[in-house]
């Protein structure tokens, strides 16, 4: 079997989201001396994309978006050991930082573990928080992990305030300027995040990853 | 006070759910949302009923050893609960509704049921446990909680018999989590769908206690969003539990009623054909992603309850205004609508008087007459009455 073939079979494995076949897909590649690397960059990673493209196209929903970036993340234990120095989305060679967290006094976790999901497959270094997270201990990881991105989710307007109180605590401790802020949660607007001084709503886990990819590919 | 010509709020909204129309556009707010005193007493005064949704039945696993642990060892603020059955352990994490002096998400949690923030479905060999569970579940018929809130209430507003999420959102928010679900859902989906069936078969009780219940109508408090729940899963998991349910309600004369609160614009052409009679806890743009005129249009047979969006409630008075005039421009004529304080959370006294003041003079059919006749009468006298 040709190279393209081996990367193609494991670029199809991942687009029909088959965690048996990416695996099988990944080993046959490894024992056939396909460099690891081109193996994640010419066959995970364009399987991937296809399947983002299909989402757009809404072919594909969320749950698909999520299970690739699993079966992706399967084929990747394979592929791993192979790659020298460790390689994958270890902090050395991740795109991006980004920490998450639901804030003080909501305890949604879905929209922003979708995010964490999809972030990482991005090949981002996520460090979830969790949820009902106070200010102190989210500005304590900013200072601490130095992400390129902070996360906020609130799905309660009551809660929505807290992450204009995160923002604050931030300045104040000369910490906003290292960090883009971006919010979401379905109470939460434009408008809001403007008024919190955030630098981005994100209408959903997709739209608030395509943002976090902008920003980090302009870096 | 009401006046002799109008409807009493239980008749409003009773007609409405029907599909008849009301005297006016019905108002009201939910029971565990609601604030106790001078706001509350004006409100109710002017234009809102309550929405009191209430148990009815009790459940027990006999053959299920429940342990619960609260302190450091199982993390502060939480209980931890172990269930240990004949065929294995799961254990999940709850906050449950707080006491004095502990967490409370600045919510009113009466009668909520405790957040699930672990889950407890990890792996693939808790489906059995949970199976088991489900299995060994027993549902008796109580409808004290129902009777006492209708004595309560009188016609002041409805009472409504609660069912749990349906089956496979049990398993989606409850049990699994999402994402988690939908990795299971695609590993391990003869476990998921073994499991699926089983609440969806012993469901049917449930549904027969509900729907013999001296309730005015039936929920499934299901949060649907067709984000997460795309046509898909929605077709194949969702449409044929909600056509069972419904069947059973229908059968017993009463209304089916399912709680909607997410963006439904990628199934709206599916729930069209549910047998739903009610979408309650609709949230139109900002909030959701499908126009009320739209859904009202596409979904002709049904009734909406629209949960007046909390994003809008925080961008002050004047937003508030400006949107509900909107809301009432939209809906023209007003029929098969009513209008919920809030599905989410609680509401300020000022907003509350404000909507209720606006929805008094909400009379059918609804023109734009009389909405500019409403929109000048709030314009003119912003926020509370004066004593």
């Amino acid at each position: 079997m040709s190279e393209v073939k081996y990367l193609n079979v494991l670029r199809d494995s991942l687009v029909i989201l088959d965690f048996e076949g990416v695996r099988k897909a990944a080993e046959a590649a490894m024992r056939a001396g396909i460099p690891p690397l081109k193996a994640v960059s010419e066959g995970l990673a364009v399987g991937l994309r296809i399947v983002g493209e299909k989402f757009e196209r809404k072919e594909y929903f969320l749950s698909e978006l999520v299970v690739a970036a699993e079966v992706m993340k399967e084929g990747m234990s394979i592929i791993q050991p192979y790659i020298k120095g460790g390689g994958g989305t270890s902090s050395g060679s991740a795109k991006g930082k980004v920490v998450l967290a639901t804030v003080q006094g909501d305890n949604h976790d879905i929209g922003k573990s979708l995010v964490a999901t999809l972030l990482r497959a991005s090949g981002f270094e996520v460090f979830d928080l969790g949820v009902d997270v106070p200010t102190a201990s989210i500005v304590e990881a900013v200072r601490e992990k130095k992400p390129h991105i902070l996360g906020l989710s609130a799905l309660l307007t009551v809660t929505m305030p807290e992450m204009g109180a995160v923002i604050k605590e931030l300045t104040t401790t000369g910490l906003r300027g290292g960090v883009k802020v971006i919010v979401g949660g379905s109470p939460v607007t434009k408008e809001f995040a403007e008024k919190i001084g955030a630098d981005y709503r994100a209408v959903d886990a997709v739209n608030g990853v395509n943002r976090c990819n902008d920003w980090v590919s302009r870096r | 006070m009401e006046r002799l010509s109008e409807m009493t709020y239980r008749q409003r909204i009773l007609a409405t759910f029907r599909g008849e129309r009301a005297d006016k556009i019905p108002f009201f707010h939910l029971w565990r949302r609601l604030q106790t005193g001078e706001a509350e007493r004006e409100a109710r005064d002017k234009s809102m009923g309550v929405w009191w949704q209430r148990p009815c039945y009790t459940e027990s696993m006999p053959h299920v050893d429940i342990v619960e642990r609260r302190g450091p060892s199982s993390g502060l603020g939480t209980t931890l609960v172990e269930y240990h059955t004949p065929v294995g352990t799961v254990t999940e994490r709850l906050k449950k509704e707080p006491g004095v002096g502990e967490w409370k998400a600045q919510r009113s949690w009466r009668d909520i049921t405790p957040w699930a923030v672990e889950r407890r479905i990890k792996r693939p060999e808790d489906y059995e446990v949970v199976k088991f569970m489900v299995e060994d579940t027993v549902y008796k018929p109580d409808y004290f909680p129902i009777e006492q809130a209708k004595d309560w209430l009188g016609d002041d507003g409805v009472v409504i018999a609660n069912l749990p999420h349906s089956p496979m959102q049990m398993l989606m928010i409850d049990w699994v989590g999402t994402p988690n679900f939908f990795i299971h859902h695609a590993r391990y989906r003869d476990k998921v769908e073994d499991l699926f069936n089983t609440i969806d078969r012993r469901y049917e009780e449930m549904y027969k206690i509900a729907a013999e219940s001296p309730a005015d109508a039936v929920i499934f408090g299901d949060n649907l969003d067709g984000v997460l729940v795309n046509p898909n899963l929605f077709q194949q998991y969702f449409m044929p539990c909600y056509e069972k349910c419904a069947k059973t309600i229908h059968e017993n004369g009463k209304l089916l009623i399912s709680h909607f609160d997410g963006r439904l614009g990628d199934i709206k052409h599916l729930i069209a054909k549910c047998p739903i009679d009610i979408i309650e806890a609709f949230h139109p743009p900002p909030m959701g992603d499908l126009p009320l005129r739209e859904a009202l249009d596409l979904w002709n047979g049904k009734v909406l309850l629209v949960g007046f969006p909390g994003s809008v409630y925080s961008l002050g008075t004047d937003a508030v205004r400006d949107y509900l005039i909107s809301l009432l421009r939209t809906v023209l004529p007003g029929d098969r609508l009513a209008i919920e304080a809030s599905t989410e959370n609680l509401v300020s006294d000022e907003h509350l008087v404000l909507l209720s003041r606006a929805l008094e003079q909400a009379t059918l059919p609804l023109t734009e007459k009389k909405v500019n006749e409403i929109e000048e009468s709030i314009l003119k006298r912003p926020g509370r009455s004066e004593p």
